[in-house]
This record gives C-alpha cells, sequence and structure tokens, in this order.
C-alpha cells in the first residue's frame, strides 16, 4: 500500500492568521470569541470570528474561498511547493458547508420581491464550488472534489485524498475544508437550541452549548515515494481513515457511540495500531451537552482513563465544513511540535463522562495521534497520524508500534 | 469492478424498469410550470410527480423527509434491492456516495422564508436540519440501515464522474465490498426561475443533444439515479466499470455507442461535435429526464441497461442538423462497450466507460 506523507500544513482561524500564530495563541490558552460583525442579526451569541483576513478576495470571490486560500498557499509554500505543481498530477478535496448553497439573503429577498434583479449572486454562486475555485485559482491539474458532509466534510475530505493517493488518481493532494460565518448556520443550530451564550467549554460539566466559528485549515498530502523524490522527505505520516455512519438520526448522534467507535476502529486498524498505541485524540469537543458525552465516553472506553485528548473549539469555535481540517493541521503540528494545547474551556469534570481533556500545554511523545470528526446526519470520521523518522536513504521509519 | 444494481426516480416514474420503458418509448413532453416570478411565463420542466414518491413502507420512518431526501432514498433502496444484497449486521459492507450539484436548495429556500418571515430567532429547527446538503444521504443510510461510509459531494461539473473515480478506489483499497453511487437533484420555483434567466429554454419542451450548438437549448429535470457498484459480478450484473477517464487521459478508442451529455446545461456544445465526427454511432437520452448537472448519472444507467439487454435503444429526439452517426432505431445488438462522454463549464472532458 502506498504510504501517504504529510508535507504541507495550513490554517487560519480566528486563533491565528497562520499555524505559527495559532500555536502561539495555544500557547497563551486565550480564547478570541466575540461579538458578530460580518452580518447583522438579532442574535447575540459570541462567534470565533476571523479578523483582518490578509488574503483580499478577488472580484466577487466568497469568503469561503478567500479562507481556504489562505490555508492552501500556507500548505503549498510549507511543503515547498509554491511554485512547479504543474510538473504532478494535483487534486484538491475540501470540505465545506456554506460555500455549498446559495444563501443569499439580498439575492432572496430580490427573487420574492419579484422585481427585476441581478443575476450576480448566483453568478457567484455558481463559480464558488470551493475545491473547483480553489483548483482555478491555483492552476491544478487532477481531480477536484467538494464533499458536503456537514461537520466531518473536512476530515472526510481528507480520507477521500488518501484513497486518491493510494488508488493513483493523483500524485498529490491538497485537502482540509474552509467555511465561513453565516447567517443560515447561526440561525439553524440557534433553533436546534445547541448554541452557547457564552464561550464553549468543550467537555466541562457545565457546557452549554457550541459557538460558531470560521477558519480553513488544509493539509498537503503525497506518496512517500514522490515526497522523497522531489526532496521534501517528512516525518509525519497519514496513516489511516476511518468513517461509520449512525444510520440513527439527522440531528442527533446514536447514543451508544457505536458509530464513532466503528469510524476509530477502521481508522486505527488501517493504520495498523492498537489504541494502546495512540498519544493523544484531538476531539471533535464541539460543547453540546450530547456529542461531548458521547464522545468521552467512547474515549474512555476505547483509550481508557489515562488518554491525553483536548477540544481546539475552545479556540476557534466550530468551524462546520472547515473543522476536520483544523483539527487535522493542528493534529500534525502537535505531532511536529511534540506538544499539545491545554483544551481551553475545560474546568470540571463531567461525572456522565467521567474523563478530562488535558487543562494546560501538554508535552508528546508518542507516534501516533486520532483526530475525530462528527456530524449532522450521524457521520463519524476518524484519522490517524504517525510521527515517524527518516533513515538515510530518506526513506520512513514508520515507527509501527 | 461491476454494475449489479440500479435504482432511479425521474419524471416517466420510478424503477430501473420506468427508465428501460422509458427508452423504449421515446420522447414524451415535459409538463409545464408557471414561472413564480414571471406571471404569464412557462417553463417546460421534466417534474417527478408526488404520486412517484410516495412508500409507505420505505418511507416510513422519514415523515420529515422532503423530496429531495425522498427521491434519494427510493432511488437507493431500488438500486440495493435490485443487486439483492443484505445490508446490516454480518451483511454487505455498502459505502454510499451522493453526489448533486444544488443539494437540497429547495428546502433551504424554504428556510430563509423563515428567517425572512419570523426573523431570525423564530425559525424551524427541522427546516435546518433538512436544509444541509448531506440530509439525503443520511436518510439512505437510516433507511438501509447501513454503517458503512456515506458522503455527499457536490461540484458543479463532474461530480458523479469524481463520485465514480472515488467508488472504484474505496472498493480497490478495500474500505467497502459494494458502494452506492448516485446522483440527485430538485427543481423548485427558485430553481425554476434561475434557469429561465441562465439557461436558453426549449419552448418546445425538446433538448437536441445533436445540436452541438453554440447556445444549446435546456428542459430542466430533476430525480434521482444510483447505481450498485462491486467488486465482484454477482451473477446478476449490467455491466462493468472499465474507468473513468478525465481530461487528458484517454479512453480506449471506437466503442458500439458513444453517449453524450449534451443537455443544454453549459454554455457551449459545439465541442461535442468533435466526438460526433469520429464515425462511431452516438446517442443522447437526456430528453428522457431533462437537463441536470448530474445527468451523467441517468446516462450512466442508460447504458447499463442497454448493455444488460444487449439493445440500442433510438435516441428520443433526433434532430440532426451536422449529419452524425445518431442512434436512429431501437434495435438487438451486440454491445460491448458504451462511453458516456461530459463535458463540464469549465470545458474539462470525463468519459465512462463501460463493458457487458
Amino acid at each position: 500500500m502506498v504510504n501517504v506523507v504529510i508535507t504541507g500544513i495550513g490554517a487560519i482561524s480566528a486563533a491565528g492568521a497562520d499555524l505559527s500564530e495559532t500555536l502561539a495563541t495555544f500557547e497563551k490558552g486565550r480564547a478570541r470569541a466575540g461579538a458578530l460583525s460580518l452580518f447583522e442579526t438579532s442574535l447575540t451569541y459570541p462567534v470565533f470570528e476571523v479578523k483582518n483576513l490578509r488574503r483580499k478576495a478577488r472580484g466577487d470571490e466568497m469568503r469561503s474561498i478567500s479562507l481556504a486560500l489562505c490555508a492552501v498557499e500556507e500548505a503549498l509554500t510549507d511543503a515547498e511547493l509554491s511554485s512547479g505543481l504543474s510538473r504532478f498530477r494535483v487534486g484538491v478535496c475540501l470540505g465545506t458547508t456554506v460555500a455549498s448553497q446559495l444563501n443569499d439573503m439580498d439575492f432572496y429577498r430580490a427573487y420574492r420581491s419579484g422585481k427585476p434583479m441581478s443575476m450576480r449572486s448566483v453568478d457567484r454562486y455558481l463559480k464558488g464550488n470551493l475545491a473547483e475555485a480553489v483548483g482555478r485559482a491555483i492552476g491544478l491539474r487532477g481531480p477536484s472534489l467538494t464533499v458536503v458532509n456537514a461537520c466531518s466534510s473536512g476530515a472526510d475530505a481528507i480520507g477521500v485524498a488518501l484513497s486518491w493517493l493510494r488508488d493513483g488518481v493523483c500524485d498529490i493532494a491538497i485537502a482540509g475544508g474552509a467555511d465561513e460565518l453565516n447567517i443560515v448556520p447561526l440561525c439553524g443550530f440557534g433553533a436546534l437550541g445547541i448554541l452557547s451564550d457564552s464561550i464553549c467549554a468543550p467537555f466541562d460539566r457545565d457546557r452549554k452549548g457550541l459557538n460558531l466559528g470560521e477558519g480553513a485549515g488544509v493539509l498537503v498530502l503525497e506518496s512517500e515515494e514522490i515526497a522523497r523524490k522531489r526532496g521534501k522527505p517528512s516525518l509525519l505520516q497519514l496513516s489511516g481513515y476511518g468513517s461509520a455512519a449512525d444510520a440513527f438520526h439527522l440531528t442527533a448522534p446514536i447514543p451508544d457511540g457505536s458509530g464513532l467507535e466503528s469510524a476509530l476502529e477502521k481508522a486505527m486498524s488501517e493504520a495498523g495500531i492498537h489504541a494502546g498505541d495512540v498519544c493523544f485524540v484531538n476531539a471533535h469537543g464541539t460543547a453540546t451537552p450530547d456529542n461531548d458525552k458521547i464522545e468521552g465516553s467512547v474515549f474512555r472506553r476505547i483509550f481508557g482513563s489515562e488518554i491525553k485528548f483536548l477540544s481546539s473549539k475552545g479556540f476557534v469555535g466550530h468551524t462546520l465544513g472547515a473543522a476536520g481540517g483544523l483539527e487535522a493541521a493542528f493534529t500534525a503540528a502537535a505531532l511536529r511540535e511534540g506538544w499539545i494545547p491545554g483544551s481551553a474551556g475545560f474546568a470540571q469534570q463531567d461525572e456522565e463522562i467521567l474523563l478530562s481533556p488535558v487543562r494546560e500545554t501538554t508535552p508528546i511523545t508518542g507516534r501516533f495521534a486520532v483526530s475525530t470528526s462528527l456530524a449532522f446526519g450521524g457521520n463519524n470520521a476518524a484519522i490517524v497520524m504517525s510521527r515517524g523518522s527518516v533513515d538515510a536513504s530518506g526513506a520512513q521509519n514508520r515507527g509501527d508500534a | 469492478m461491476n454494475v449489479t444494481g440500479a435504482g432511479a426516480v425521474f419524471a416517466r416514474g420510478r424503477g430501473i424498469g420506468s427508465l428501460e420503458d422509458a427508452l423504449r418509448e421515446g420522447w414524451t413532453a415535459p409538463s409545464r410550470k408557471p414561472v413564480a416570478s414571471s406571471p404569464g411565463e412557462m417553463i417546460p420542466v421534466y417534474s417527478v410527480e408526488e404520486k412517484t414518491i410516495i412508500d409507505k413502507a420505505v418511507l416510513k420512518k422519514m415523515r420529515r423527509a422532503d423530496r429531495f431526501s425522498k427521491m434519494a432514498v427510493l432511488a437507493a433502496w431500488d438500486a440495493v434491492k435490485d443487486g439483492g444484497i443484505e445490508i446490516g449486521e454480518g451483511g454487505a459492507r455498502l459505502g454510499i456516495i451522493l453526489a448533486t450539484a444544488f443539494g437540497p436548495q429547495v428546502t433551504a429556500f424554504r428556510f430563509l422564508d423563515e428567517i425572512i418571515d419570523h426573523g431570525d430567532a423564530s425559525v424551524s429547527p427541522t427546516l435546518f436540519s433538512h436544509s444541509v446538503h448531506n440530509a439525503a444521504a443520511s436518510y439512505v443510510a437510516s433507511a438501509l440501515g447501513n454503517h458503512g461510509p456515506t458522503l455527499t459531494v457536490t461540484q458543479f461539473g463532474l461530480s458523479f464522474h469524481q463520485a465514480l473515480i472515488l467508488a472504484r478506489a474505496w472498493i480497490r483499497e478495500g474500505r467497502c465490498e459494494h458502494v452506492l453511487v448516485g446522483s440527485v437533484e430538485e427543481c423548485g420555483t427558485v430553481m425554476e426561475h434561475i434557469c429561465s434567466k441562465k439557461l436558453e429554454i426549449a419552448e418546445d419542451g425538446k433538448i437536441r443533444p445533436f445540436a452541438f450548438s453554440p447556445s444549446p437549448s435546456a428542459v430542466p429535470g430533476e430525480g434521482s439515479v444510483f447505481l450498485l457498484l462491486s467488486r465482484e459480478d454477482r451473477g446478476k450484473k449490467y455491466c462493468e466499470l472499465r474507468g473513468v477517464f478525465l481530461d487528458d487521459e484517454s479512453a480506449e478508442a471506437d466503442p458500439d455507442l458513444r453517449i453524450l451529455d449534451a443537455d443544454g446545461m453549459s454554455e457551449d456544445e459545439t465541442r461535442y461535435q468533435e466526438i460526433a465526427g469520429q464515425d462511431v454511432l452516438i446517442g443522447g437520452y437526456s430528453p428522457l429526464f431533462g437537463s441536470m448537472l448530474t445527468g451523467s448519472a441517468f446516462h450512466c444507467a442508460a447504458a447499463a441497461v442497454m448493455l444488460k439487454n444487449q439493445t440500442l435503444y433510438a435516441c428520443p429526439v433526433r434532430d440532426n442538423p451536422h449529419d452524425a452517426r445518431v442512434c436512429a432505431s431501437t434495435e438487438q445488438k451486440n454491445l460491448e462497450r458504451i462511453q458516456c462522454v461530459s463535458y463540464s463549464c469549465r470545458d474539462e472532458r470525463a468519459v465512462i466507460e463501460l463493458s457487458r
């Protein structure tokens, strides 16, 4: 089987305009949530908004595309692929929610009014399919696919890229997710009663719900052979991906967590590891009562009570289709840096979970890490990453447990 | 990889038998609907009748599901039953990939109505949860009791092709034994308005796949089609999926039939003329189901039926101003290979090749 390595990481969110700024925020342990400024609403829930988006939108570019391109450009630079992409078949697979829908209130109000209207919003939407737009913007020659699996979209997009690379569909893949703050999910999650009116507190006993966020997280993935040939061997490997459906309910996870458990088992099996080999888990950890209870219970059942885990939602909010991409980027960065941040917002253990995330910056020494994502519709996704070593010939020692 | 089951919901009915009947019977006029935003203006639409998506047994647990989800569930359900596999505990390892261009936009616009009419804090959570793209695939998984990977993908061009490529990868890497790959689109009043403004509409209701026009005419359609792809032949196969070839990759030359996805959804269809000039028999069956960005899925199902039945079906609308070799009669024929050819709005070419 083709070994797939991670050669580039890019991230933008309320925690930072790039990965180094994000890691600095993580070290400080301070969240940057606040009032929404991007559009008008009567809802006052705090959000994690990206301020001063450094990339100026080109023409009528959707905000999600701008966010994605920030992360993609950073990841390509990290992978030393800012130029020369045309030598390879490069695929792009990105997850999103907002960028897939024509949620343009001005367009829709004009339509309802029955008055003559501009089709500019429709044109913008038709040019705005996330993966197509990113592929076009950086002139890629390879497959493109936008995954719309709600909140697991980013993780699933990385799973798709893994399958592409193993099947020889492309040589290099840019994968992750991007999403912007938008009135529709804000109202929708509000109606579902799962937004918190204070800063979110994943896994905490008194958690009240999630805060929406926005951003993009992207990995550059390639076969180990291609990376070595172009002089960019990597210690980081994407070792496994698992996906499973609850087949239970449109918005509620199955109470026994069997879907998540199945996704985790598939991902670890594919990576050839056991639960005891995992040094930390980057949880979905939305801070909703249901998600954290089920996720925590599954972690305890599979990994035991000593597992180190965190949720980064306390730093970036719930970025929906971007979440799996951002969390994969954070997981890869943690393996590279050798530490994970404290889980922002957590204070007291929940007796129904009986497991606590790490509270402060914590060194990690193992080789395997897991990132989990759960979504509307009962989708569950898990990714296994590993940190190996490169021998004198440039070949990676997988560091199998 | 083998096509071992198929299901469809479209303007002419439900089930792969309905598609077969439509192929045999030929063109019928689409319904005409008033354009809500333009009083007096009518638009031809290949609409799915409400009676087509009533099935109390299959849909019993999805009372709240919208039309988009119901069409997908029924087509997927029929494909699995047609394939004869058992799902659930101890059953086949099945993956689901659903491709859509526009998603459940009818429900999404209903949710925008809620925001406008009732305010940000007084909207329906049910409408919101059904407005997300993956609601339909989730209902498919629930209806089948399937716990395998379930993915929804969206592109404006070639999303069904990308879904097939991924399905093949999932089967090859052992992630699944079978993958249910399909498409679903719904045409509501807002989409009809958009179509009336953005597309040339064929006022007589006839899509002309062989006009190769720089400004082709469309007739909006809706529906869902699913194919069950399996690693093994299983003795009841429609055909084999030989490959999906994109852009500079080349499919094998000279199949028995090339089906063109020329349905008026792209700005310019002159590029299809090059294919028509290659002395290969060509077909186009979009006049049976309408113009859709994921219409390739229907063409793929039609090709599977032809290979299974070893029958060429006459094209439903055969206007042929360029004297192309258009399939003009229905006849039994020894069919080995059929290609379905698409050009996306970005001028990317994609070929799906199916063989006996």
